[in-house]
């Protein structure tokens, strides 16, 4: 190369770098920043509200608030130590009913409910409980409202078993009821709590309008716990609530009126797949309460299987009973789940929580995968949404 | 002083003799071949197991160290060789544990690890050990007062029940009634032969 040329593309490389230079001193610079805080707003049908138990460290529960649209966290609220979360009926709370220790892992305990606004996420007020919340796996009925709000009902077990009842406006415990070893608060009505008994049946306590004992009643039984005993995570039909038995029968409890009507028993399995294909896991079923549409997580198992993931999503029409599909998880490359959910809408999503803490979503009526999110906290073992 | 003199030199010399640097290496040549055949030796694991957990419960002290070699859901196909390690979600005295092992947490099958409480009430279970063909009433106590061990998760749930039968459920916290009601793991204690 001579020397002119080298002059020349000397020049040129000084003449682009001075424009350069000018186009980036006539940008103008990026503003000041202002630091706030995310509101995620008004809740929406496809928002899912998972359970994350954090097992290998108890103390700090938490719950995931995950949009099944946008597929994004859109924050958390803390649970403490094995806590009890329900929504409210108008979707507008969710209530954790925890415990603290003084000391972080120990001390002196507190029992609590807290109350969290869903559209900041952020705790509005608490209500202490006595020293005897149950301290337990996730279900529906852990805490639960009356379907008015004006009561919200804690289960007890120390390990006697009682409710509390709370009036949350008030911001008070109004009274503790004796519930003879029967446990749970199944609410029904304004003014009605159900609770699951070794015998079988259903002890139903109505309340007067300040939330002492009026009456109660014990059902029929409606299971056999020696044979064939109810999980004890029921899942919300249109008039009740549906419980599912360790061998896939389906008994669905209608507390629309003064006393439970039990519908008849139907099975998820045929009398060949009876024994061998059962419901398992935490959350062992989700309803889809307009489309009667059924979703259960299926594994092949025998005696003491009934904590295993499904490693199928059997769907079945609620009105004949027909199972209407399978869907194999392992074509997903998904994970046994333990968890299932789907929304109320009339498109709705699926969610399923695995044993990997996998979070999925599915399209519930195509059985399309839209989504795995990888690693939603520790354990989630409990979805509930609105 | 000349006879002390002459007395530790002739042990010396005596000692140097009967102990040269060779047959020193020797010896320990032997024990360390020794050693390494040990583990080559059949032996019953079983016993020493029993006897391993019996020296742990006798001192009150800890086993030994565990491993997390454990997946909570790989125990659907029990391993007929872990039925009688207790570092095992397999050994048979866990058929109805769901939590984590003490073993593998500082303390034994039978034993809460240090600083832990045990809690004073359980649930009960009916497991089968393979080993002399007989059904053993098993306590599984919690230990409590840390938080959770976070090693060896076990969920097995042999002629387990929900909650409405609270004395066959292990979903509940057996802390609960304890002073401080953290959990932090499981053991598994036989109360008797079930007739």
């Amino acid at each position: 190369m001579n020397i002119a040329l080298q002059t020349h593309l000397l020049r040129s490389a000084l003449a682009y770098l001075a424009l350069c230079t000018a186009v980036i001193a006539a940008t103008p610079p990026l503003p000041a920043e202002h630091l706030t805080v995310a509101e995620i707003g008004v809740t929406k049908p496809h928002w899912a509200y998972v359970y994350d138990e954090a097992f290998n460290n108890e103390t700090d529960a938490r719950v995931h608030v995950f949009d099944g649209d946008t597929f994004r966290r859109l924050g958390q609220i803390d649970a403490g130590y094995t806590p009890g979360i329900n929504l409210s009926p108008d979707g507008k709370t969710t209530v954790v009913a925890t415990t603290y220790f003084s000391r972080g892992s120990r001390g002196t305990r507190t029992d609590l409910v807290e109350f969290t606004d869903n559209n900041t996420l952020a705790v509005t007020h608490e209500i202490v409980l006595p020293a005897k919340r149950a301290q337990t796996l996730p279900s529906y009925f852990n805490v639960a409202y009356s379907a008015d709000s004006h009561f919200l009902y804690v289960a007890y077990i120390t390990p006697a078993a009682s409710f509390g009842v709370l009036d949350p406006r008030r911001k008070t415990v109004l009274n503790e009821i004796d519930t003879a070893g029967c446990v749970l608060v199944i609410p029904s009505g304004p003014n009605r709590v159900s609770s699951l008994c070794e015998s079988g049946r259903l002890l139903t306590v109505t309340l007067n309008p300040q939330g002492k004992e009026a009456s109660r009643a014990s059902s029929d039984p409606f299971f056999n716990a020696d044979t064939d005993p109810v999980f004890v995570q029921g899942v919300p039909t249109a008039k009740g609530y549906a419980f599912l038995s360790f061998l896939g029968e389906v008994h669905e409890v209608d507390l629309s009126g003064l006393q439970p009507v039990f519908r008849p028993t139907w099975s998820l399995v045929s009398a060949a797949e009876r024994g061998t294909w059962r419901p398992g896991g935490v959350q062992v079923a989700a309803i889809h309460r307009t489309q009667d549409r059924l979703f259960v997580p299926m594994h092949q198992g025998g005696e003491g299987s009934h904590k295993e993931g499904g490693t199928e999503i059997w769907v079945f029409d609620l009105k004949t009973h027909a199972r209407l599909e399978r869907w194999p998880l392992q074509a997903y490359k998904l994970a046994p789940v333990i968890a299932i959910q789907v929304s109320q809408d009339p498109a709705p999503v699926l969610f399923a929580a695995t044993t990997a803490a996998e979070l999925a979503v599915f399209d519930a009526r195509t059985a399309q995968l839209k989504h795995v999110e990888q690693h939603l906290g520790q354990t989630p073992w409990f979805i509930f949404n609105h | 002083m000349r006879s002390l003199d002459n007395l530790f030199e002739h042990s010396a010399r005596l000692l140097a003799r009967q102990t040269s640097r060779r047959s020193l290496i020797a010896r320990i040549g032997t024990i360390l071949t020794g050693a390494a055949l040990v583990p080559l030796l059949p032996i019953d694991r079983s016993s020493a197991r029993a006897a391993e957990s019996s020296a742990a419960t006798q001192k009150n002290g800890p086993a030994p160290a565990g491993s997390d070699k454990l997946d909570s859901h790989q125990h659907t196909t029990p391993v007929k060789a872990a039925t009688d390690d207790p570092l095992s979600c397999e050994y048979w005295k866990y058929c109805a544990v769901d939590g984590f092992l003490c073993s593998c947490c500082g303390g034994s099958s039978n034993t809460c690890p240090p600083g832990t409480v045990p809690s004073p009430i359980t649930w009960i279970g009916t497991c089968h050990n393979p080993a002399d063909n007989r059904d053993y009433i098993v306590s599984y106590n919690d230990c409590c007062g840390k938080t959770s061990c976070g090693h060896c998760e076990c969920n097995r749930n042999e002629r387990e029940k929900p909650m409405y039968r609270a004395s066959r459920n292990n979903d509940l916290n057996w802390c609960m009634a304890n002073a401080d009601s953290n959990y932090h793991c499981s053991v598994s204690v036989i109360l008797g032969v079930s007739e």
